[in-house]
């Protein structure tokens, strides 16, 4: 019963930051509250018992990809765009009807299925009786999981590769708004005093 | 189970759909990264939920390799904006309506 509570209340704390992420004007908002969103999720995997999990939800998610999204968006000037408008004029009010119908549909499908269990046997019980969660899951994952483990590692040096080679600097370009306008371009030097 | 999956599934399908709105409405580039990252937890709960109910830990697994993605397309993500930024000096994501440039 506690559990179930539990639940209710992080599940609660979770949706309440994902609604604020989508409407607060300021990023760094956005941010603190994909966050706390995050931190709720970790609770829920706790109560699942995948400990694990819940750890590399805090460590990786929280800690680290946050991170980097608040390093970003400290380099970036972000203040002038709050002024701007937040969302797309026509586009909002079709989201607006057409994300809860979206849900109820789901929600719809996933209360009219029978969900039954195929009971591979590793219960809470017995996977704490064979040395708890993290040891359970990191067998299985260095033998049953070793060829998408590898594919993973590979999956993160390309994506290193490619994040440096993206954001590398191009030297000597001007740089322009629209590039039909030749007006609105501005030369490379200044646009890296400002960003 | 003391949670029926139900509950996962529901709460799954909440995030999930709190995302698409997000992806689908805002203008901040920003924004629509937080969106696709929120779309991804979503995703992952229903991975562990389904994980406890069939009692074996190959969904915990897989949530691992989503993380692993996850990291991946933060970072590729986060260049792309940078490079966005030093190019058009706007996060707009409507600004960005021509492929060369």
């Amino acid at each position: 019963m506690a559990e179930k509570l539990l639940f209710i209340v992080f599940a609660a704390f979770a949706v309440a930051g994902a609604l604020g992420v989508i409407t607060r004007s300021n990023v760094v908002h956005g941010l603190i509250l994909l966050v706390f969103t995050f931190i709720n999720v970790a609770g829920i995997f706790l109560l699942t018992q995948a400990h694990f999990l819940a750890v590399i939800q805090i460590l990786v998610y929280a800690g680290a990809i946050l991170v980097l999204f608040a390093f970003v968006v400290m380099f970036l000037n972000l203040r002038e765009f709050q002024q701007e408008e937040q969302f797309h004029r026509g586009q909002k009010w079709a989201v607006v009807v057409l994300a809860p119908v979206m849900l109820a549909e789901i929600v719809f499908v996933v209360t009219a299925v029978t969900w039954s269990s195929v009971g591979d046997g590793f219960t809470p019980e017995a996977i704490a009786a064979q040395g708890g969660n993290v040891m359970v899951l990191g067998e299985q994952l260095f033998t049953k999981m070793l060829l998408p483990f590898e594919i993973a590692s590979l999956i993160l040096l390309v994506g290193m590769v490619g994040a440096i080679l993206l954001a590398a600097k191009e030297d000597g370009e001007s740089v322009c708004l629209r590039e039909w306008d030749d007006d609105d371009c501005v030369s490379a030097s200044l646009v890296e005093r400002e960003v | 189970m003391v949670i029926p999956i139900e509950w996962y599934l529901v709460l799954s399908a909440f995030l999930f759909a709190i995302g698409a709105a997000g992806v689908l409405m805002r203008r901040n580039l920003f924004i629509v990264l937080f969106s696709i990252e929120l779309m991804m937890n979503a995703v992952n709960i229903n991975l562990v939920g389904f994980s406890r109910l069939h009692e074996n830990l190959i969904g915990q697994n897989f949530v691992l390799f989503t993380m692993t993605v996850a990291a991946a397309e933060a970072a590729i993500g986060l260049a792309i904006v940078t490079a966005l930024y030093r190019n058009r000096r706007t996060l707009m994501v409507d600004m960005f309506d021509v492929m060369k440039g």
